[in-house]
């Protein structure tokens, strides 16, 4: 494995902690607004790991998908509903 | 903040986990070698020396998805177009119309809406770009029409559904889009059996190319020096009107105005009983 390599694979370990992060705040989150876009950081950073790992297939879809697709039905719902998570 | 806490441990936990798996390569990850099954996908996707096996598209994902294990995938857009089915059935009788009046400027702001008269543009570009060459490069029928579902969303936010209404983008309209596209994967998918009826020749159903037990049926690979790889264009650009307008369809129930549909309904209602 090159330099060049394992820099570029350092930094896709990294974006996957900061999603992992991502995900555990978009759980905990009350606020369901925010929740959603915690999620969307999420897909942001899994479509970056996704192109880093060479599937720029399941990347095409996963980018329209979850970064628009999702969070506009997840919003569409909270509209209808209420916003906030209650206990 | 109380997060700290959760997101600590799990941050220790990635990075141990990590440390156990890179400290135990040999014994944890079986073999770094690619596999031979994968080597034959590779090599045969396109392979004009062996018309017997190739799918004659330099796209990998492209080839398996749609002649490699073609029934399997004619099977899932089954599965995606049920479940449109299904939220069209849940919206059964509820009228996509314009209201009789509408009071004051609907969506968003001027700055807004002046940038989304640009972006749709661009996305539907993208997403025929991304369709149009699923067989060269990656992409393909179903990632071209979610990217280009992705339009007409952004359009009901900032500008709100009666400006779609207006410009005969409702869900008729959108069905039969949906229509003509699975009408044409059907087509396709049975075209080598037609040919193969018209010549008397034996012909199987979703083939492309020839096949050992088919060796005269097999649809172009090239149309005027272009490749178009078979089926595989034919099958990319119907899925890509199919899913467009599924999801077109779905997100304009979504967002459908409730208030608008429950007066309706009462009027209705009133109407009956004065009858």
């Amino acid at each position: 494995m090159s330099y060049g390599e394992a820099v570029l694979l350092g930094i896709t370990a990294l974006a996957a902690i900061f999603s992992t992060i991502a995900t555990y705040m978009a759980i905990m989150e009350k606020d369901l607004l925010k929740a959603v876009i915690f999620s969307a950081i999420q897909s942001t950073i899994y479509a970056f790991i996704y192109y880093m790992l060479m599937a720029p297939d399941i990347d095409l879809v996963y980018i329209p998908v979850a970064v628009g697709l999702y969070p506009a039905v997840i919003i569409a719902l909270i509209k209808k509903t209420t916003r906030e998570e209650k206990p | 903040m109380r997060h700290w806490v959760g997101i600590c441990v799990l941050i220790l936990t990635i990075l141990s986990i990590s440390f156990v798996v890179a400290t135990n390569i040999n014994v944890l990850v079986l073999s770094t070698n690619v596999k031979e099954l994968a080597k034959d996908y590779l090599m045969y996707t396109y392979y004009p020396w062996d018309k017997y096996f190739t799918a004659m598209s330099p796209e990998a994902c492209t080839s398996i998805v749609w002649d490699f294990r073609g029934l399997d995938t004619v099977f899932e857009t089954m599965v995606f177009y049920l479940a449109i089915i299904g939220a069209i059935a849940l919206a059964r009788g509820i009228p996509l119309k314009l209201p009789r009046e509408v009071k004051g400027e609907l969506g968003l702001s001027l700055i807004v809406k002046t940038v989304t008269k640009i972006v749709p543009v661009l996305i539907i570009a993208v997403a025929g770009s991304i369709a149009l060459h699923g067989h060269l490069t990656p992409g393909g029928g179903f990632q071209g029409g979610a990217t280009a579902a992705v339009a007409p969303v952004l359009i009901l936010v900032v500008f709100s559904q009666f400006y779609l209404l207006k410009r005969g983008v409702n869900k008729n309209s959108m069905l039969l889009l949906r229509s003509i596209g699975l009408t044409g994967i059907g087509i396709t998918a049975f075209a080598a059996v037609l040919i193969g009826l018209a010549t008397g020749h034996y012909a199987f159903v979703l083939q492309n190319q020839p096949k050992p037990l088919a060796p005269d049926v097999s649809l172009p690979a090239f149309v005027g020096g272009q490749l178009i790889s078979g089926s595989l264009w034919f099958f990319n650009f119907f899925e890509f009107l199919a899913v467009a307008a599924g999801f077109t369809i779905v997100f304009l129930l979504i967002t459908l105005p409730e208030k608008l549909v429950k007066t309706e309904e009462k009027e209705q209602v009133e109407e009956g009983e004065k009858k």
